[in-house]
């Protein structure tokens, strides 16, 4: 199978009490384009969670594509430290480049603002793709087919 | 590797948390940074760019739980 490969980001976090020293995150991200059925198109940084049940982006994106929340159906969600968080719900085309390309029904959630990155999650990413993450070569690849 | 990245993380450095940040891939450079992502977005068309990639400054970068 043809794969793509991604390199893992350095995200430089700065001392804490418990890392008084600072860490370096290495995070799977990737840079993808949203298309929405408007027509208009957002360029941003997603990571691929394996742990998110769908693809989540920030409630500021909604707005840009020109998406109101408001006519969206949606839900409570919940994540670690968090619940009850509302999530509005819409398609978007993903592009990520190199032919990975796919339609997925997306939630746009505030919590997200504060990062201002999208997650690539199981359902509308995951279960498209096979996707293999090799952190010691600080690497990930994803099967274009 | 494949796709192209970005180390946008050391291009935002110095730049005010919580700013919206457009970013010009074909240079590499920061283009424009607004507290509001719309108007990042307009100001990076205003200076020419007109698809930039958007990210955040974060209030405060930490360890992620998602």
């Amino acid at each position: 199978m043809p794969t793509v490969e991604f390199p893992f980001l350095p995200v430089a976090i700065g001392p804490t009490e418990p890392f008084p020293n600072g860490q370096i995150a290495f995070r799977p991200l990737a840079l993808a384009t949203l298309r929405a059925a408007t027509g208009k198109t957002l360029r941003c940084v997603v990571l691929l969670d394996s742990g998110a049940d769908s693809c989540v982006f920030p409630t500021s994106f909604a707005s840009v594509l020109g998406l109101d929340i408001l006519k969206m159906k949606k839900q409570l969600t919940g994540g670690v430290g968090t619940s009850a968080n509302q999530t509005y719900y819409d398609s978007l085309e993903i592009d990520l480049g190199s032919g990975i390309q796919f339609k997925s029904y997306v939630g746009f959630i505030p919590g997200l603002d504060g990062q201002g990155i999208g997650l690539l999650g199981q359902s509308g990413f995951f279960s498209y793709y096979n996707v293999c993450f090799y952190q010691r070569q600080l690497k990930f690849t994803i099967e274009t087919t | 590797m494949a796709s192209a990245t970005i180390d946008y993380a050391a291009l935002v450095k110095g730049l005010p948390a919580g700013a919206w940040v457009a970013i010009s891939e074909r240079t590499n450079e920061v283009i424009a940074y607004a507290a509001e992502l719309q108007t990042a977005i307009d100001k990076a068309r205003e200076g020419g760019e007109n698809d930039p990639l958007i990210v955040r400054v974060p209030d405060q970068a930490v360890t992620l739980f998602l």
